[in-house]
């Protein structure tokens, strides 16, 4: 996996991204290398979420170019496009089990539909998804039955699956216990390191950037620009925008400093 | 000499997630220099979800192939492993063999080594769960213990909900009667077309079969009476009752079904209120409201329309309308309306019923809208036979 490291897995070239009339975030490039944790910052509502749903073909940006492994996936045709998507595993916010099948049988889902594996493979494979997450005990289980944490780490085994080297992770922290927030940090910091994969995860928690991620980026919906891109500590230490660094230092509006004197 | 190798031609290195990836590698066997005791397999190139199956398939043959003799797995050209690869490693390291007949796995990759170290054998020596099919008799024993169980549930909610009805006439401002009008908007007003082309429709029908087969007798007036008793006493009241079934009772299930896969309705219950007045009675006002306004539209068009094809049968509308008074008394209407009044309630209770029993899950919102829909329907035609035995 050495070589063509000098190619983005990712490459964002001047997106504009919003609903309607209203834009979310103009002018944006930006770069995932491969084996890289990049995360997405921002506060509530600065289009982290959309930005994500933008990079994976759910939304269609309003101008420029999203590129996967050097391929346009805005200009894609529907085949194309399947094609691209399949390259890249997404565990959304709430997990997205889908509620009519179990644990294992959500994990086996891409298999199912893309391999051609005997259902025995397919199964192990799966099982050995689930035991990488420490879902194990839970892989009979309805949806249903889950707890946040339990759907969000069986959405990462589902989206690792298929084998995809590109995961895209939305908040995969939030809500999380710290010790299970934490194992899901060192799960990411493994799979990147063991299986050479690339992730772009979506998170406010900087407990988590601080211990994954390789670079970040931050959106700011004032300005709608990316207003920052590099890594973490430098950030917080040296960024010129005072907005960055109080991100990065957990400070408050000015008016709750001072009414907390 | 049996010699035997797994691998793919492509001795390049492919970068993960170039295009040849969907399309699978020719995996074929040919020779590399072995013992005559051991057989070496060699894995090459990338073992990907879409390459593995082949490269499963065939190296599982060469096991069973050779079950007395060592197999020696060499894993040094292999240029990527996804997870699905990494299943594979795994399965064959996993084989239990005779002695002396092992599996050795070599120059493997120190980051995959250390991978397939975290997964225990006995971890996946119990077979995956599959779903357990019941017997014909089981299901049946279920589902008449589940049906029971429902209705036991339902009369207990009916009598919840005529308790709320009784509080509601005690201390008439607790309701939200502007959350009843809401109701009352969308159950009524907006069923206001499809009800009156429902009526119309069923007068022209029964007017037309029945005036054909009148006239061979010589009848055809009696068919006046044919219509209006059917009509006000019946089916006013009983397609309407079914239309609004299939409108209003999923629309009712499938609303609070889904708050209450939401959370509101812990919400609700945070706040001290209580879901059967907050969210269940108004439907229920509404129902009670509209259902009989809209029978009598349902029997109003129904007359028209029978008397409009009963021209055509040489009966003018003056001698329609005549013969119509002396057919019906203003307790068929009566009873019609009063049916209609009690369907409006049950398909509303029902309705509310299925969706605050909604499990977790998008499936169930669906099973809930789907089961008040037939619930209704069933109660509705039950209730219907109740009256005609009490009103004979």
């Amino acid at each position: 996996m050495q070589d063509n490291k000098a190619q983005p897995v990712i490459s964002v070239r001047n997106l504009r991204m919003g609903y309607g009339t209203h834009i979310l975030l103009e002018e944006a490039s930006f770069d995932v290398h491969r084996q890289e944790i990049l995360v997405i910052l921002g506060g509530s509502g600065s289009g982290k979420s959309s930005l994500m749903k933008n990079l994976i073909g759910l939304y269609v940006p309003m101008a420029g170019d999203i590129l996967i492994d050097g391929d346009s996936l805005v200009r894609a045709g529907a085949d194309e496009r399947a094609r691209l998507q399949r390259k890249l595993g997404v565990m959304y916010q709430s997990g997205a089990m889908f509620g009519s099948l179990n644990v294992l049988e959500n994990v086996r889902f891409p298999l199912d539909r893309f391999t051609n594996l005997t259902l025995e493979e397919r199964n192990l494979t799966a099982r050995m998804a689930l035991r990488a997450v420490e879902m194990g005990q839970a892989e009979a289980l309805m949806p249903a039955e889950l707890s946040g944490g339990m759907l969000k780490r069986a959405g990462i085994a589902r989206a690792m699956a298929l084998g995809c080297d590109i995961l895209l992770l939305d908040e995969p922290s939030a809500g999380l216990d710290p010790i299970t927030a934490a194992n899901v940090d060192q799960m990411i910091l493994s799979l990147r390191m063991n299986l050479n994969l690339t992730f772009v995860v979506v998170t406010h928690e900087l407990q988590s950037i601080f211990g994954i991620a390789d670079r970040a980026i931050m959106l700011d919906p004032e300005s709608r620009r990316i207003i920052a891109d590099d890594a973490p500590t430098a950030l917080r230490d040296h960024s010129a925008d005072a907005r960055v660094r109080r991100f990065f230092n957990r400070e408050p509006d000015a008016i709750w400093a001072q009414l907390s004197r | 000499m049996d010699r035997c190798a797994l691998g793919n031609h492509s001795r390049l290195c492919v970068p993960c997630g170039a295009p040849d990836r969907l399309g699978g590698l020719n995996v074929e066997e040919h020779l590399v220099a072995a013992t005559a005791e051991d057989v070496r397999v060699v894995l090459e190139g990338r073992i990907t979800a879409y390459t593995a199956a082949a490269i499963w398939q065939s190296a599982f043959e060469t096991l069973a192939n050779n079950p007395d003799r060592p197999i020696m797995v060499d894993a040094s050209r292999l240029q990527y492993v996804d997870n699905v690869g990494i299943a594979l490693l795994f399965d064959l390291g996993r084989q239990e063999r005779r002695p002396g007949a092992e599996i050795r796995l070599l120059a493997l990759a120190p980051n995959l080594a250390a991978v397939l170290r975290r997964y225990e054998p006995k971890d996946f020596a119990t077979r995956a769960s599959t779903r357990t099919h019941v017997g014909v008799l089981e299901e049946l024993g279920r589902a008449t213990s589940g049906q029971l169980l429902y209705l036991k549930e339902l009369t207990r909610f009916l009598r919840r909900c005529i308790g709320a009805l009784r509080v509601t006439r005690s201390r008439p401002h607790s309701v939200n009667w502007g959350d009843v009008l809401d109701v009352a908007t969308e159950t009524g007003a907006n069923a206001v077309p499809i009800v009156l082309l429902m009526g119309f429709l069923m007068g022209v029908i029964i007017a037309f079969e029945v005036g054909l087969v009148a006239r061979q007798f010589g009848a055809v007036i009696f068919v006046v009476n044919g219509v209006g008793v059917a009509i006000l006493r019946e089916l006013g009241g009983l397609m309407t009752a079914i239309v609004l079934a299939g409108r209003t009772g999923a629309a009712f299930a499938a609303q609070i079904g889904t708050q209450k896969v939401n959370e509101e309705l812990n919400a609700i219950c945070t706040f001290g209120l209580d879901p059967i007045e907050f969210l269940v009675l108004p439907r229920l006002l509404a129902a009670l409201l509209v259902v009989p306004l809209l029978a009598t539209l349902a029997d109003i068009a129904g007359l028209v329309g029978g008397a409009l094809v009963m021209t055509t049968f040489n009966i003018s509308f003056l001698q329609f309308y005549t013969r119509l008074l002396s057919a019906v008394t203003a307790g068929d209407f009566a009873l019609g309306v009063l049916k209609a009044a009690v369907f409006g309630l049950t398909i509303a209770a029902v309705g509310c019923h299925r969706g605050l029993q909604t499990g977790a899950g998008a499936t169930s919102v669906g099973l809930s809208a789907t089961s008040a829909v037939v619930t209704s329907i069933v109660l509705i035609i039950v209730i219907d036979g109740l009256f005609a035995v009490l009103t004979s």
